[in-house]
């Protein structure tokens, strides 16, 4: 992100008006709520009560920390995780849902062989026993919808006629929403980002998404979901600058059951502009982690 | 239906009469202002019938003008999957076949691409090498622009008021176009998809793109830019379905002069036109470290 050099001297002291709550957003030529706008986002990774076994906690006492791998690959820099403070200034905010929000024990509801088949998977990251193995954002990968650095790094929501279209600041990454389809794509079509149809609900935007591609992870600590992975995502516009956001994230191949996340965007100052994310371009990742492959 | 393409609502509502006035006038604005002809025109009936087969010949042309669709804000609507029918990926000028390249005609206005004489003597080093030295075609990286538009893979344009958001299929790449009158980024690190502006110039889409890094090429033959490439595209389209794209390239370190390529784009009309993924870097990491690790 850049702060465009007019304004750099005046983020700092930008504060977002908030629309009074409950009033409505104003509606695009197609009838849209216009939520169009540049946010971060919070609130969406596990934060679970007792979270699950953790092979790459970055703890001092773990020996598989991502900290000690040889590659050099260890969690991401804390400044990713602070941006979103720096972009949105000091604008007060009311308190909202954030992280596991059902079940209500915030425990996730694993399948116990695919609980033991996750962990292990883990701890074969560590150091990557083969490319398999290889966390999907050092491959510079589609994200899906939750990872990419810390997964709440900004977005762009743009909302042509028809459509919703939502660009990360993550790796060019981009995703489009299809308001006027109502069935998915074929089974044999199989996407990083998914298959996306929604529609409205008053000023909530409902998203259901298919077709995932059994490789994208939800967190580190989630490194995959499955091919059956259908999500219901809820964006709903609280008031100029903010949208709520809940997911039911339902793989009946990982989970017994649906579990839902909460978090929420925050618009971000005006004259914000992303940076380009070039990722493959100049890594040199998969050479450290395995060496060189053979010439070409 | 032909006066309802032709005028506006206003003028419709005169009759025959009033009609054959609007006729009258556009001939007249055809010929020279003080001509004899404006009075006879409406008396003699040789003229009258000139008139009428001149008044046919422009409602026909008027008829088949294009009638594009628009956004709620009067712009031509470029929402939508486009792709060119061409060869330029692999070579921008014309150039035969060989295995796995397809033969074309050049899209360079004019032929010739101006070097400067060390240019080309790198141009050739790059053809030599190109099946591994290429960035886009052998490593998958950002195709940089205008490349992006003539890969032969379809790519999404989103249009709204302020911006106009291209979304390739190849590779994810993606260009963020504020159309707000916005200026290009200073003090900050050169890019390979460039920092792209736009503005309508009547029904044109035009963007200026700037902050290039000098590492795309134009296409596979070893066509290349230094990073003082400046970019103006323009998009125009020409019918519902198709829009001609031209863009000129400037870059002091390399040519000797601007130069310009044009090509149509097709719009893909499939009634489930959807863009699909790309990922080339991960197709290309899975043959490459199939058999990981190495050491």
């Amino acid at each position: 992100m850049r702060l465009s050099n007019s304004r750099t001297a005046l983020i700092s002291v930008v504060l977002l008006a908030s629309a009074a709550n409950g009033q409505s957003p104003k509606k695009l030529q197609d009838g849209q709520p216009n939520m169009q706008g540049t946010y971060t986002r919070a609130g969406v990774k596990a934060l679970e009560a007792e979270p699950p076994f953790n092979p790459i906690d970055p703890g001092e006492k773990n020996p598989f920390s991502v900290s000690n791998r040889e590659d050099g690959l260890g969690p991401y820099p804390r400044i990713f995780g602070q941006g979103g403070n720096v972009l949105r200034g000091s604008q007060q905010r009311t308190q909202r849902r954030l992280g596991i929000v059902f079940p209500e024990d915030r425990k996730l509801p694993w399948r116990p062989e695919e609980e033991a088949k996750r962990r292990q998977f883990l701890l074969e990251m560590n150091p990557a026993r083969d490319l398999r193995h290889v966390e999907l954002n050092s491959r510079c990968a589609l994200p899906g919808l939750f990872e990419g650095e810390d997964g709440n790094n900004p977005y762009s929501i743009l909302q042509p006629a028809g459509k919703v279209v939502i660009v990360y600041d993550y790796n060019h990454t981009s995703r489009e929403i299809d308001l006027n389809r109502r069935e998915h794509l074929g089974k044999n079509i199989r996407l990083f980002m998914g298959d996306s149809i929604g529609h409205w609900e008053g000023n909530t935007l409902v998203v259901d998404t298919t077709n995932f591609n059994g490789r994208v992870a939800y967190s580190r600590e989630i490194p995959y979901l499955s091919e059956d992975l259908h999500t219901i995502e809820r964006f709903t516009i609280v008031d100029d600058n903010t949208i709520d956001y809940e997911v039911t994230i339902d793989d009946s191949k990982l989970f017994t059951g649906p579990w839902k996340v909460a978090g929420y965007f925050s618009r971000v100052a005006k004259g914000v502009e992303s940076l380009e994310f070039a990722c493959a371009e100049g890594s040199q990742t998969l050479q450290n982690i395995f060496g060189l492959p053979p010439s070409r | 239906m032909v006066e309802k393409n032709t005028f506006p609502s206003s003028q419709r509502r005169g009759g025959a009469k009033r009609r054959g006035g609007q006729f009258g006038d556009t001939f007249r604005r055809s010929s020279t202002g003080a001509s004899p002809y404006r009075v006879r025109a409406t008396r003699h009936p040789v003229i009258k019938l000139l008139i009428v087969f001149l008044a046919l010949q422009l409602t026909a042309s008027a008829q088949s003008a294009p009638t594009l669709p628009r956004t709620a804000d009067g712009k031509p609507n470029l929402n939508g999957i486009w792709q060119v029918l061409n060869t330029a990926a692999w070579d921008i000028q014309d150039h035969g076949g060989e295995l796995g390249i397809p033969p074309g005609l050049g899209v360079v206005e004019g032929g010739e691409i101006p070097y400067q004489p060390q240019a080309l003597a790198k141009r050739q080093q790059n053809h030599a090498k190109r099946m591994t030295a290429d960035p886009t075609e052998a490593n998958c990286f950002l195709p940089g622009v205008p490349r992006a538009t003539y890969m032969p893979y379809p790519f999404q344009i989103v249009q709204t008021s302020d911006n106009v958001v291209i979304r390739y299929q190849f590779a994810h790449a993606l260009r963020m176009i504020p159309v707000n009158g916005s200026k290009h980024a200073e003090g900050v690190p050169s890019t390979w998809m460039g920092d792209s502006r736009g503005r309508w110039e009547a029904d044109t889409l035009v963007v200026d793109v700037a902050n290039f890094n000098n590492e795309t090429w134009f296409d596979h033959a070893g066509n290349f830019h230094s990073d003082e490439l400046r970019v103006v595209e323009r998009y125009t389209m020409t019918s519902a379905n198709h829009m001609l794209y031209e863009a000129t390239i400037e870059d002091p370190k390399v040519f000797t002069r601007p130069w310009k390529m044009s090509m149509p784009l097709y719009r893909h009309v499939d009634k489930n036109a959807k863009l699909l993924e790309y990922e080339c870097v991960f197709y290309l990491q899975e043959e490459r470290y199939k058999n990981a690790p190495f050491k």
